[in-house]
């Protein structure tokens, strides 16, 4: 009867377990696959593994992950430790208050303590700036920097903030233990405060410092959401990178990675657990005769095994510290640099690789979501980006909000190979500040194995038919523009009557669950895959879909007949960017015809360059030795016919960029 | 001796003040603030819109930490009663997890889920789509979903708690209530269940603050259509609808909310030990 128990309870155990490790294995055994996908089984192959270590955006996350967490875990484990030797000596009232703010950040959720920091470093910058150029102006001797941003340095900070409580909670009741006249007892003897304090005192607390330590450490690793919010564009988490990867094409990369670590941290988890297994062998041994702290202490330190392993681990620790100061000075050392933000699937990274060849300028390529999420960004003070390609619209709001700086035309000679059609848009009347990078149309992408009619209007976004098989894009113009198409009001309206009864047609649709999901990148997968039936996104991405569809999946493109917006993302430069010069070479590197063709050709979006626009055909013949499809040009490079039928978008006055916002906000509140 | 110890503690006070509490104070301040920091309450005013969000929220993570307890209990329980070669492999086992990214975990049921995921391929191919007559059975971006990530990601941090509760229980008075004649249940209801609350209570709080405030597991899982908080908050910081001066606030009302369930959660175990940290 009893052993019949206890199997039954070992097999819940391991029903428990196998929920645990089941996706987990999975992500594993998928890191292995030699195709894109991680749902379909198409051979074994390293080749992920291969690409990972290539991906500089992984490994610098990576290296960042590990330099932010070793620092912040050492800063804490000693602040924390006298900071709780502090607490421990106040009398019982104080403690108790302090250790009630020490509680904050721990019984506090992640995202509180992520905004509050956040809005706290922002503040801060906004005050130092002020400081730093009155300072500057009054006196010429010392040059203050006036433009700080979220980045290494707030990240740092951010997790010693967290981190501090565990290890205060963790050494406390070991200071509690100890009898307080160990220390007495020992300066009595002769000891002064700090020998006292290294043979008596630290001893007694060493597993709670290592416990609080290894706390500290798992908490930093494991942190994503107050990463998210403090470390700014400039560095990123491994967390951070993941979520950013989600938020695109997933590729297997990332289960190599996840192999990676889950096997690391199951070498590190075996060997700690035969040493704590022959630790307690040794100490069964040992306990025949009880040992005062300070003999047991002494003990400890004459034995030469742990002589090597204190002086193993301080060699490591200086090491690490080493190449960390080593790579940081690297990385932010006189390399000449230009932070460049654009979008996911956005550019031929071999343009990249080519530009920082030719110029020996490192380029730091980083996507944001939607034009929305960048314009959050940029006010939120976490960007450092010195080249950015929103679209119209969003730049004629950062004009007015005067958030971009005027190019300097002299340094973009490029600038002429672009198309008369694509310059002095209304978005920037006199083209002082933009250079166009692309430009294309939004339409619906369906799958026509799973739609059986044809779609021809909006209304199918709507359509109860489709009801969780419809992806809503993720972002207010686009989403509210398609339902004021649909409703055939003008995109650019003004009119809050006409606004609210879009948003009332989408929020409608989203109620009654025809949305599977609010997505921008994602939407890759989800179509590729046969996830979902009906999307919108833009013509280009259409095309690099059907390229990666899987079998069974066929996908088309249209432009509604109620019709559509046209759109044009530009490179603009932002207000002060730190790196001008390179900015403008950047500029002017990806403006030229080469480029653009490059571009053209991986990307998929029509370039306004007029000589790669014409000349994109036989480029695409020579290099595939077949000829275009027209009708997947005509995609590519809407004609005027169908750009008669579209609207651009422009910037809108402030009222209704609010009223957009608090719909946006509203949508799925309910 | 004394004295000179408590100048120790006078770094850290400063620290804990920089960066703990101004930070929630200019919070705060701009809660209570527009975007021209003038005076104003609208954001809370604005608040009873966001309700639904807020029951939401409470309820799908109410729903996560009853099914983690649910889970958690009695499997600490079970794994007390083992050898220690046993408990140190599956205390092992149940941390690991913990040290791999919640975000990659998470993704891993992406895959799953998804309508043409691995589990409605694995129905596919057992015939039970057909034999329901649906091309697939709809997983990803519902509730369900969110919920299942959530017990997937934050099980260990309910197990863990009551497990090294249980574990250190002093058998002697599990003899003794036994002696004194109690069956199992009562052995169980009067003495473990109480013994072990301070283990519970520790358990309740790590799974249920993480999961109401959640936005990535949402932002995967959910698909996004059915804000929860996590999202909204995020939504006015660095998604699509900025304006910190609403998130201050919703993030203010939310922490107030979770302050409040705190307190009167450890009221039921006053007088027990403070709270055990993993």
């Amino acid at each position: 009867m009893k052993r019949n128990s206890r199997l039954g309870s070992r097999l819940c155990i391991g029903l428990m377990f196998l929920f645990l490790y089941a996706p987990i294995l999975l992500l594993i055994i998928f890191s292995f696959n030699a195709g894109d996908s991680s749902a379909v089984w198409k051979g074994f192959s390293l080749h992920w593994y291969g690409q990972l270590f290539r991906n500089r955006l992984i490994m610098e996350s990576v290296y960042t992950t590990l330099l932010v967490s070793l620092l912040a875990t050492a800063i804490a484990t000693v602040a924390g430790t006298f900071a709780a030797i502090g607490l421990y000596s106040l009398g019982r009232r104080r403690r108790e208050a302090l250790l009630t703010v020490n509680n904050i950040p721990m019984m506090n959720a992640d995202i509180v303590t992520g905004v509050s920091l956040c809005l706290f470093f922002v503040a801060f910058f906004q005050g130092w700036g002020t400081f730093a150029r009155w300072f500057n102006s009054v006196q010429s001797a010392v040059e203050l920097p006036d433009r700080l941003v979220l980045g290494f340095g707030t990240l740092l900070l951010a997790h010693v903030t967290f981190n501090i409580p565990y290890v205060i909670l963790n050494v406390a009741p070991k200071l509690r233990q100890m009898d307080r006249n160990l220390m007495d007892a020992a300066q009595d003897l002769g000891c002064t405060w700090m020998q006292a304090f290294w043979k008596v005192m630290l001893p007694e607390i060493k597993p709670g410092i290592v416990s609080g330590a290894l706390i500290a450490f798992t908490m930093s690793i494991d942190d994503f959401i107050i990463s998210y919010f403090t470390a700014g564009s400039a560095s990123s988490t491994l967390a951070m990178t993941i979520y950013g990867m989600t938020k695109k094409r997933v590729t297997p990369e990332v289960n190599a990675i996840s192999t990676l670590l889950f096997l690391s941290v199951l070498v590190l988890l075996v060997l700690s657990n035969v040493k704590e297994v022959r630790q307690e062998a040794r100490e069964r041994l040992g306990a025949a005769r009880k040992l005062t702290a300070l003999e047991r202490a002494r003990q400890k330190f004459a034995e030469p095994q742990y002589l090597w392993a204190r002086r193993g681990l301080a060699g490591a620790l200086a090491c690490v510290f080493i190449v960390s100061v080593g790579f940081l000075s690297y990385a932010t050392g006189s390399r000449p640099v230009v932070n460049v933000c654009s979008w996911g699937e956005y550019i031929d990274e071999e343009l990249i690789t080519q530009f920082e060849e030719a110029t020996g300028i490192r380029v730091n390529y980083q996507t944001a979501e939607s034009n929305e999420a960048l314009y959050s960004l940029l006010k939120s003070g976490g960007a450092d980006y010195d080249v950015i390609v929103p679209s119209d619209y969003m730049i004629g709001r950062l004009i007015a909000e005067d958030m971009l700086e005027p190019l300097d035309y002299g340094q973009i000679p490029n600038f002429s190979l672009i198309d008369d059609r694509f310059k002095n848009l209304s978005y920037d009347p006199e083209n002082r500040y933009t250079v166009p990078y692309t430009w294309g149309t939004l339409g619906i992408i369906y799958n026509t194995a799973v739609v059986e009619e044809e779609i021809t209007s909006w209304r199918a976004l709507y359509d109860d038919k489709y009801a969780g098989n419809v992806l809503l894009i993720n972002n207010s113009r686009d989403a509210i523009g398609e339902a004021l198409f649909c409703l055939g009001y003008s995109v650019n309206t003004t009119d809050e009557a006409e606004i609210r009864e879009a948003f009332a047609l989408v929020a409608d649709a989203n109620r009654r669950g025809i949305f599977q999901g609010r997505v921008m990148d994602e939407i890759f997968l989800k179509m590729e895959g046969g996830n979902a039936a009906i999307a919108t996104y833009y013509a280009g991405d259409y095309l690099s879909m059907v390229d990666n569809q899987a079998e069974g999946v066929d996908l088309a493109f249209v432009i509604p007949e109620e019709g559509s917006n046209w759109f044009v993302d530009a490179m603009c430069m932002l207000k002060d960017a730190p790196h001008q010069r390179e900015a403008h070479m950047w500029i002017n590197f990806i403006a030229s015809t080469e480029a653009n063709l490059a571009n053209m050709d991986y990307i998929w979006y029509a370039s306004p360059n007029r000589e790669a626009l014409e000349r994109y055909p036989a480029y695409y013949e020579e290099l595939y030795g077949e000829e275009l499809d027209p009708e997947v040009y005509e995609i590519m490079a809407a004609p005027p016919e169908t750009l008669e039928r579209c609207e651009a978008y422009r910037n809108l006055p402030t009222e209704t960029l609010n009223l957009y916002k608090n719909l946006w906000t509203h949508l799925g509140a309910d | 001796m004394r004295n000179k110890l408590s100048g120790f503690a006078v770094p850290y006070v400063i620290w804990m003040a920089l960066m703990v509490v101004i930070p929630i104070l200019i919070m705060v301040v701009y809660a209570f603030t527009t975007a021209e920091f003038e005076g104003t309450l609208e954001n809370f005013s604005e608040m009873g819109v966001y309700a639904s969000v807020f029951v939401r929220s409470f309820r799908l993570a109410l729903i996560a930490t009853l099914v983690c307890l649910l889970i958690g209990y009695p499997v600490s329980c079970w794994m007390a009663r083992e050898g220690p070669g046993f408990q140190r492999v599956a205390m092992a086992l149940i941390m690991l997890p913990m040290w791999m990214n919640f975000l990659l975990r998470t993704y891993s049921w992406m895959s799953i889920l998804e309508n043409n995921g691995l589990l409605n391929q694995l129905f596919r191919a057992v015939g039970l789509l057909d034999l329901l007559g649906v091309d697939y059975i709809p997983m990803i971006g519902t509730s369900g979903a969110v919920v299942l990530g959530m017990v997937y990601n934050y099980l260990p941090f309910m197990i863990l708690p009551i497990y090294s509760v249980i574990v250190k229980l002093d058998h002697s008075l599990l003899e003794a209530a036994r002696d004194l004649g109690a069956d199992s249940a009562r052995v169980f209801r009067r003495v473990i269940l109480p013994l072990s609350l301070p283990g519970v209570l520790s358990g309740v709080t790590m799974v249920f603050v993480p999961s109401v405030s959640t936005f990535a597991i949402s932002r995967l899982l959910g698909g996004g259509t059915q804000l929860m908080l996590g999202d909204l908050i995020e939504q006015q910081f660095l998604g699509g609808a900025y304006d910190p001066h609403l998130g201050a606030a919703i993030s203010m009302v939310m922490m107030v909310i979770v302050v409040v369930c705190m307190v009167v959660m450890n009221h039921f175990g006053e007088g027990e030990e403070q709270a055990v940290m993993l």
